[in-house]
């Protein structure tokens, strides 16, 4: 049966690169796919995965050759719901209560579906966001609407480079130049006080929480590369952040 | 007084970061809840007059042990829950000084500030480090010498 074995591959490379892509840790892709191999019946089983590439190997059976496919992982974005769905499904295949065709389909309408919240909802969150963290940070009530506005102005921003620019460190450094200009054009018509909470409140929501997260989590349980690679990510995006930022206080202040 | 509006911005706002990380709504209001014990912790601690960075490692680590426990019980990865649940802590403040501080030309001040921040990020590790080991615990991470046989 040389067809089922190729389907079991391309549903566990499937499966890997939603999860990758979409930021689940590197450990848990290995795990996942070596578990739903092994629950197919394969031998021999085993996986790599770095932060932008999977590879994966099993034996049919004894004597015949190794199967060994890689996929190459070029996007990295944060959807922590697909991750769940797709472990979801894994959970279910290893337990033997979904077929490789169901499996199949459910990873395929998992691959397809468009995020998991409207985008304009993320905006609105991304406003929520800055102006909870500018008041925690040590602003007032009246810098609530200002790092409202701010976030919201740079999550904006954020996603519409990203769509026609299509360039990731470009984007966010446009994002904290906006977030950063509208901030201080508010404060200079009088709409909040504390300029610099109110600043850091619309930058928070750029923060790379996901990739940070996952750098220690890599790190920690041994997968060296991956770990160092995303650290890296998340270091850029926090330069590219403090760049764009640097960008609007030098001109405006 | 304060501290309570402090706690439901920070509920707030914590959702608001379970929205753009996407986490399914099944987890948004844990992670909320996981954010607000995360900031109480961490204000006690600094109440009680013990050093920020301490205090960090507390609040992390009760993060991650309670997003480890809840995960496993509603059965989704635990990041969905530890990331809503450190994010109180992330040094986004002293991240900003230091870069504001560079700006102005004022190295060693940047320098300072930006030590601080490390050690605050370093801190957050320690406590997600510190809960993964004990959830680890008879399955093994990361060995250093073959005992096992």
């Amino acid at each position: 049966m040389m067809k089922a074995a190729d389907e079991v591959m391309d549903i566990c490379l499937l499966a890997g690169e939603i999860m990758l892509t979409y930021g689940a840790e590197t450990y848990r892709v290995e795990e996942t796919l070596e578990r739903m191999a092994r629950a197919a019946g394969f031998t021999n089983v085993h996986c790599f995965a770095t932060t932008t590439g999977i590879f994966l190997s099993f034996e049919e059976k004894k004597g015949k050759e190794d199967l060994m496919q890689m996929v190459r992982v070029d996007d990295r974005m944060q959807d922590l719901n697909k991750v769940t769905e797709v472990n979801q499904v894994s959970r279910e295949f290893t337990a033997g209560e979904l077929t490789v065709e169901e499996a199949d389909a459910r990873l395929k309408k998992i691959h397809k579906a468009p995020i998991h919240y409207p985008i304009w909802l993320i905006h609105l969150a991304a406003g929520v966001a800055g102006s909870g963290f500018s008041y925690l940070f040590g602003g007032g009530l009246q810098d609530l609407l200002p790092a409202y506005i701010a976030a919201v102005m740079a999550s904006v921003t954020l996603v519409e480079f990203e769509r026609y620019l299509k360039v990731r460190f470009a984007a966010e450094l446009a994002a904290a130049f906006v977030g950063g200009s509208v901030a201080i054009f508010l404060v200079f018509i009088g709409l909040g006080l504390s300029l610099d909470q109110i600043i850091i409140g619309s930058l928070m929501p750029l923060v790379p929480g996901v990739p940070l997260t996952n750098a220690v989590r890599d790190l920690l349980s041994g997968d060296l590369l991956a770990g160092m690679s995303r650290g890296v990510e998340a270091l850029l995006t926090s330069l590219s952040i403090a760049s764009g930022i640097a960008l609007s206080i030098s001109f405006f202040l | 007084m304060d501290l309570f509006i402090e706690l439901i911005i920070t509920f707030c706002a914590i959702i608001g970061f379970g929205v753009i990380f996407s986490v399914p709504k099944r987890a948004l209001l844990l992670g909320g809840g996981i954010g607000v014990i995360t900031w109480f912790v961490l204000q006690t601690g600094i109440n009680m007059g013990t050093s920020t960075v301490f205090a960090t490692v507390i609040a992390s680590l009760t993060a991650a042990t309670i997003a480890h426990l809840l995960a496993k019980k509603i059965r989704i990865p635990v990041t969905t829950l530890s990331i809503p649940g450190i994010l109180p802590l992330v040094p986004g403040s002293r991240a900003y000084f230091t870069m504001l501080s560079f700006v102005d030309g004022d190295y060693l001040q940047g320098l300072e500030y930006g030590v601080e921040t490390m050690l605050q990020a370093g801190a957050i590790a320690a406590g997600l480090v510190l809960a993964l080991s004990i959830f680890s615990f008879g399955k093994g991470i990361g060995n250093r010498y073959e005992t096992g046989h």
